[in-house]
């Protein structure tokens, strides 16, 4: 007699064979390609065994893009959970206007990275930009900051961005997570403790603490691999000022036509995105990952 | 019934015998996407002359133009015309993506167009002694300034960058910020290529014949145009901005003096129709005791793909051939509308050309720095340098890195690459 409990693995093959195609292939290509080597301007792909990786954790751009990767992920990651939790907070309230609120709040989301990176171009701009417009009108400032071309100031101003483009997706997914709290546990606890920061701590936090590390895990992925925003806006400088890890995959395979070296870089900002994820569960220990 | 089936195969007969319908050819034109609607309207007109040919345009961004050129070949991506670089080509001929103009081009075509092509621009399009692409445009890079700037503070245009630093230094004590804008942007080819120009306006040679590079002596004119770089940065003269396009807004707000840009950007900054202070801007031979500058080509080339096919062989020389053989119509067409450059040497005496250009700069000066204008040093590995190379310049710029430490190390990654594809 026919059934789906018979077969399981038939009935998942229709499924499980497109995801093996569209990924298993393509990152088990890529593993063969990091241990060959495989330049365009040379013929022959022959093995290299873990040269390409060696050569490439030997220079000096993969320790500056490293650097700048991991402050950028450290400071990303925490600001947009930091601000997201506060703007959800915020927006839990009624108030006159709050759908419109929600709604212009939203707005980053739909922008893709591209536009954005334009947006926050014009906000840095040195000449005609609104922040240094702002605080010249303030009488902060005499001149301009060159917020995107000064090895100082551009990776804080990428990160400000990045956080900018973020910050919906943490609202969404924490205000669902708010929503879901007892509105009786709430109540009581606005006539039990006075402290709205106490009552954020002891109520709050640990209905929402899954959440959290949800995002803190996404949001350090999504820093650790950010690419369009920042290479629109800065192009990876000054120098290698704001040069990221998942530039310098794109940078090695096809600026230096190095697709071995390419793919290396590859796969170890796999490895490393693997000991982020397992570091942040730790550090935020929640019963997310708990088995039943 | 009958009728009907008459009728039909009245209709299949009709278009059997319609071979414009039937049998149309449709080359794939890969392009970056600068003012795409004269594209599309140089290849209507292309479609138009020529029946049974259709031309799909695709378009990228100026800065995703190549990796994207490279993931198409790499992938096997139907692609017959491209526009070429004459960075990239070298590299592209070495692995077979594209193919030699005479493989897909009636016998003398090539050398009878060859004898009117300028020779920075020729040199730009041959790769082993082939020329593997005809000019889409051609232009030197220029020192350009604001005359009414200076005039009002009275200083003479700068004949060396010496005098560059005088005048910037000059004006910032009066009250301008960042005399000079830069663009400054490591992932574009333009900004080696700028760099190249200043310091060819020095008389500088960065190779001798046997490609060894010369630029790592702290006397060689390129390592001095980079301190002088370095030290115009330390001084605070110049505002670096991420591209051209944001130079002429940048320059049209009258708080910068210099920059050193693409000619044609010479264009915009005088189009009366949006910039505030169009007619101010004028170029200036380069500074430096030579006057030098890089000319260089962008052309239309075509893909080994499309060379092994006798068909589409054809169809993509025609085409080639339209864009910027004689009578130069498309070329002209560029030079009038968008003033661009171009390496057919008869549009010099042309007279639309020479009007149109007048309105925004002086033809003879063009003519002069295109004279004495010489191409860069390409091989099949230059482009590969030329991106490590790149954010080294970026850095030394800024201070990040020492002028000597950035030319030896760019000196020594050249080598490198030239003994290995030597080994290859």
């Amino acid at each position: 007699m026919w059934s789906l409990k018979r077969f399981p693995a038939l009935w998942l093959l229709p499924a499980l064979l497109p995801v093996a195609l569209m990924t298993i292939y393509p990152v088990a290509y890529a593993l063969w390609t990091s241990l060959h080597s495989v330049m365009l301007l040379f013929p022959g792909e022959p093995f290299v065994g873990l040269d390409n990786y060696k050569r490439v954790v030997s220079s000096n751009y993969f320790q500056d893009a490293l650097r700048n990767s991991l402050v950028f992920t450290l400071l990303a990651a925490p600001l947009v959970v930091v601000i997201g939790t506060l703007i959800a907070l915020f927006l839990q309230r009624r108030f006159f206007g709050s759908q419109v609120v929600r709604s212009i709040v939203l707005l980053p989301w739909v922008l893709p990275g591209a536009i954005s990176a334009v947006l926050w171009i014009w906000v840095f701009h040195p000449s005609f930009g609104v922040l240094n417009g702002l605080l010249r009108d303030l009488h902060l400032i005499d001149g301009s900051i060159p917020w995107l071309t000064s090895p100082r100031y551009a990776l804080v101003s990428v990160v400000v961005a990045h956080v900018w483009t973020q910050i919906p997706f943490a609202v969404v997914l924490l205000m669902a997570a708010l929503s879901g709290i007892n509105s009786e546990t709430l109540e009581a606890a606005a006539i039990d403790c006075r402290s709205a920061l106490k009552r954020f701590r002891y109520i709050v936090f640990p209905e929402i603490k899954a959440m959290i590390v949800v995002l803190v895990v996404y949001n350090a992925l999504t820093a650790f691999t950010s690419y369009d925003l920042v290479y629109a806006m800065t192009g990876g400088g000054p120098g290698t000022a704001t040069t990221l890890l998942s530039f310098q995959i794109w940078r090695e395979s096809f600026s230096m036509y190095d697709f071995g070296s390419g793919s290396a870089v590859a796969f170890i900002v796999v490895a490393i995105s693997a000991v982020l994820i397992v570091a942040i569960t730790r550090a935020l220990p929640s019963d997310l990952f708990a088995e039943e | 019934m009958r009728t009907l089936f008459a009728a039909g195969m009245l209709a299949t007969g009709i278009l059997a015998a319609q071979p414009g319908a039937a049998e149309d050819l449709t080359l794939e034109f890969v392009v970056w996407n600068y003012s795409l609607e004269t594209i599309q309207d140089n290849v209507k007109k292309f479609e138009e002359a020529n029946p049974g040919i259709k031309v799909k345009v695709t378009d990228y961004t100026w800065p995703d133009y190549q990796d994207s050129l490279v993931l198409r070949f790499r992938g096997n991506t139907p692609t017959d015309v491209i526009y070429g670089g004459q960075d990239w080509l070298p590299a592209w001929g070495a692995a077979g993506f594209i193919a030699p103009l005479d493989s897909v081009s009636p016998a003398g075509a090539v050398d009878e167009l060859k004898k009117d092509i300028a020779g920075f621009a020729l040199t730009d399009v041959t790769y082993k002694d082939k020329v593997y692409g005809l000019p889409y445009y051609a232009d030197t890079i220029s020192f350009i300034y604001n005359k009414k700037i200076l005039a009002d503070a009275g200083i003479a245009v700068p004949t060396t960058w010496e005098e560059v630093t005088a005048a910037a230094e000059k004006l910032k004590a009066g009250g301008m910020e960042h005399p000079i804008v830069y663009e400054y942007n490591q992932e574009l080819p333009n900004f080696y290529d700028a760099f190249v120009a200043q310091a060819y306006g020095r008389g500088a040679e960065l190779f001798d014949k046997d490609l060894n590079p010369l630029f790592a002596d702290p006397n060689n004119e390129a390592f001095k145009q980079l301190q002088w770089l370095a030290d115009a940065y330390a001084k605070g003269l110049v505002q670096s901005e991420t591209h051209e396009s944001k130079i002429i807004p940048a320059m049209n707000t009258g708080a910068h003096a210099f920059t050193i840009v693409y000619t044609y950007v010479l264009a915009a900054l005088n189009n009366a129709a949006d910039q505030p202070r169009a007619g101010e801007f004028a170029l200036a031979p380069m500074p430096g005791s030579t006057h030098a500058t890089l000319g260089f080509a962008k052309s239309y080339v075509v893909t080994a793909q499309a060379a092994a096919d006798p068909a589409r062989a054809d169809a993509a020389w025609k085409f080639v051939d339209f864009m910027a053989g004689q009578p130069y119509t498309v070329a002209k067409r560029w030079a009038v509308e968008k003033g661009l450059g171009f390496a057919q040497l008869p549009l010099f005496q042309d007279k639309d050309v020479i009007d149109a250009w007048g309105k925004w700069a002086d033809v003879k000066s063009l003519g002069d720095q295109a004279a004495i204008a010489k191409a860069g040093t390409y091989t099949e590995y230059s482009s590969v340098w030329s991106a490590y190379f790149r954010p080294l310049l970026a850095k030394a710029m800024v201070g990040e890195a020492s002028v000597e430490q950035t030319m030896k190390d760019g000196a020594d990654r050249w080598n490198q690459l030239k003994e290995q594809f030597a080994n290859r």
